[in-house]
């Protein structure tokens, strides 16, 4: 469904952020990016999405095609109009809107409003409170309310679990996984908790320093000893650093 | 989409959540007002209808103003100038083509909405103090402009309208109901995709992007919108007064309306026109004032000065005391009279 070859993306004309990624998002399946702050997983889902244009930055070389169609630079309501929707990492509603507004902001009338309610039913309770005076948890629930609204086919999610205590991440995977069985929607997860996104995801890819250092199922990343040592916190010999290994260490291992 | 105010109301479909008066104590309130406002003028003297018939006129240009800068976020300290650009249009037709009123009010209206496009095209690369700059390059251009027909036509005094209503009772009609239909258009276009996209945008104009809003489009049919509104206002100040001068929307005007809709309270049209009711009648309260403790005659040659202190001063108060505005004060009365004799909502 979304094909990513090679993508570079420069900001400033002279930064170069990501090069050569390539990834494959297949209809109907949840893929994670992972990796560590910095690794380039927000700039790929930026580019995915049109939105690099904010930061002065472009896509220099590389493709990103969609149901057959390139999305290379184009706007991002564009790209929304052609069935993906991007819940982004903060600042994700509209603080002056009501829930109810909040989900009918991309549509004419509220038709699948009552189905979001039927996923989020704790938004049902709060549906005319302004969603200024949310909690963390209630806003992501009513942004990806929000984003299925558009009923889209590939829903991106930049960090789900940001910010949110386990039970409540807990909870939302539970969400997007009824999701993806009611309507089948693809799902390309940005997330850091390698935790979260292996418990949800069908496939995973791995960023490190711009580029993809690792893909695979998620029984292979979670044998794979890096991401149990760095990301899962489990093995290892003793306790490191998290910057001494990021500098060194991880570095080392995955670029020989 | 009002919000509920107590319990007890329930919504069971998409239309009672968009009813404009959700509540039978509404409704009741609204047509009481209603009878009011049309039985004002058997009531009032041709003072308080002219206070009245100056409250209408700047309410079309706040609800303009308002649906700019405190729905679609975008700031604009051009509407003075656009009042002018409708007034002129009104002027200039009507001297040059002897076009009568129901032909120069459309075609205010549309110049109005032909600058708000050429002046809201900055608005799609420019944001805060830049856009207000940029906006304000408008108001110059328009007052030069009519400033240049004035003179080259010889009408250095101004251009005299010959206005079809007479009357102040009559005027007064009119006024209400160019009004009443500015807030009935703006509040259906609020409840409708377009006032959703101009308040998504106003919040966070990316996420919008993201959920398939046109951010440039919002964009510039809320300065369309808004101007061809505010144009409308100022034809219609053309006709009330009889008279087109440049003169009559200086900078001043702008920084009025402004504060009317700060004061009002941003993001409400009833906030809109609490602010217009304000700012219009402040003036002569702060005559009246000054009159009673009779200090009137003493400082007559002051009263300019007092008044912009004081009009100043309120600015200045309502951003630091009360930012919600007027609108924000009648909320939490309202909230005071329904919770009595509690003090505040459960949980």
């Amino acid at each position: 469904m979304l094909s990513v070859r090679k993508l570079e993306v420069t900001y400033h004309r002279v930064v170069t952020a990501i090069q050569g990624v390539s990834l494959d998002v297949p209809k109907g399946k949840i893929v994670a990016l992972l990796g560590s702050n910095g690794a380039g997983k927000t700039t790929t889902l930026r580019a995915l999405s049109g939105f690099l244009g904010l930061d002065d930055a472009r896509i220099t070389e590389g493709s990103i095609t969609y149901a057959g169609r390139e999305l290379a630079n184009q706007a991002p309501h564009r790209i929304a109009r052609m069935g993906i929707a991007l819940v982004p990492e903060r600042n994700k509603v509209f603080d002056n809107l009501t829930v109810a507004e909040n989900l009918r902001v991309p549509v004419g009338k509220g038709t699948l409003e009552a189905a979001i309610y039927e996923y989020f039913p704790a938004l049902a309770r709060l549906r005319s409170r302004e969603a200024g005076l949310l909690s963390g948890g209630e806003r992501q629930m009513l942004a990806i309310g929000s984003a299925l609204m558009c009923a889209p086919q590939l829903l991106l999610v930049d960090e789900l679990s940001l910010g949110l205590s386990p039970l409540m991440v807990h909870e939302l995977v539970e969400r997007l996984r009824a999701v993806r069985l009611a309507l089948g929607t693809t799902m390309l997860l940005v997330e850091q908790n390698a935790q979260v996104a292996l418990e949800i995801a069908d496939y995973g890819y791995v960023m490190e320093n711009g580029r993809v250092v690792l893909d695979g199922t998620p029984e292979r990343l979670r044998s794979h000893e890096d991401i149990r040592e760095f990301y899962l916190g489990i093995g290892g010999t003793a306790r490191r650093s998290y910057r001494e290994v990021k500098q060194y260490r991880r570095s080392r291992r995955w670029f020989g | 989409m009002s919000v509920p105010r107590a319990s007890g109301y329930f919504r069971t479909s998409y239309r009672e959540d968009q009813r404009l008066l959700d509540t039978r104590s509404q409704r009741s309130w609204f047509v009481v007002f209603a009878l009011a406002m049309l039985g004002f003028p058997l009531l009032a003297g041709t003072f308080a209808l002219d206070l009245a018939n100056q409250v209408l006129l700047a309410s079309i240009g706040a609800v303009a103003l308002m649906l700019l800068t405190g729905y679609a976020g975008q700031i604009s300290l051009g509407h003075a100038g656009l009042m002018a650009a409708g007034a002129f249009t009104a002027g200039i037709l009507f001297k040059e083509l002897a076009a009568p009123f129901w032909a120069t009010v459309p075609a205010s209206a549309a110049v109005g909405a032909l600058l708000g496009l050429a002046f809201g095209l900055p608005s799609l690369r420019l944001r805060g103090l830049y856009l207000a700059v940029s906006t304000l390059a408008l108001h110059f251009i328009v007052i030069y402009a009519g400033s240049e027909y004035e003179t080259r036509r010889g009408f250095s005094t101004g251009v005299v309208i010959d206005s079809p209503i007479a009357d102040a009772r009559a005027w007064y009609y009119v006024l209400l109901a160019f009004a009443a239909a500015a807030v009935l258009v703006s509040l259906n276009l609020l409840r409708s995709r377009t006032g959703r996209a101009w308040r998504a945008i106003r919040a966070r104009d990316t996420v919008a992007g993201a959920l398939g809003i046109g951010v440039q489009g919002a964009k510039l049919s809320a300065f369309v919108i808004s101007s061809a509104l505010a144009a409308l206002s100022g034809c219609l100040f053309a006709y009330y007064r009889g008279f087109v001068s440049a003169e009559a929307f200086s900078l001043y005007l702008t920084i009025q309306y402004v504060a009317m809709i700060i004061i009002g309270g941003m993001g409400s049209i009833l906030g809109a026109l609490l602010g217009s009711v304000f700012v219009v009648l402040f003036p002569y309260a702060i005559e009246a004032a000054m009159k009673s403790v009779g200090l009137a005659e003493q400082l007559s040659s002051l009263l300019f000065a007092v008044n912009y202190a004081a009009f100043g001063l309120v600015m200045i108060l309502f951003l630091v005391l009360e930012p919600l505005g007027l609108v924000g004060i009648w909320r939490r009365v309202q909230d005071w009279l329904l919770l009595w004799p509690f003090r505040q909502k459960p949980l």
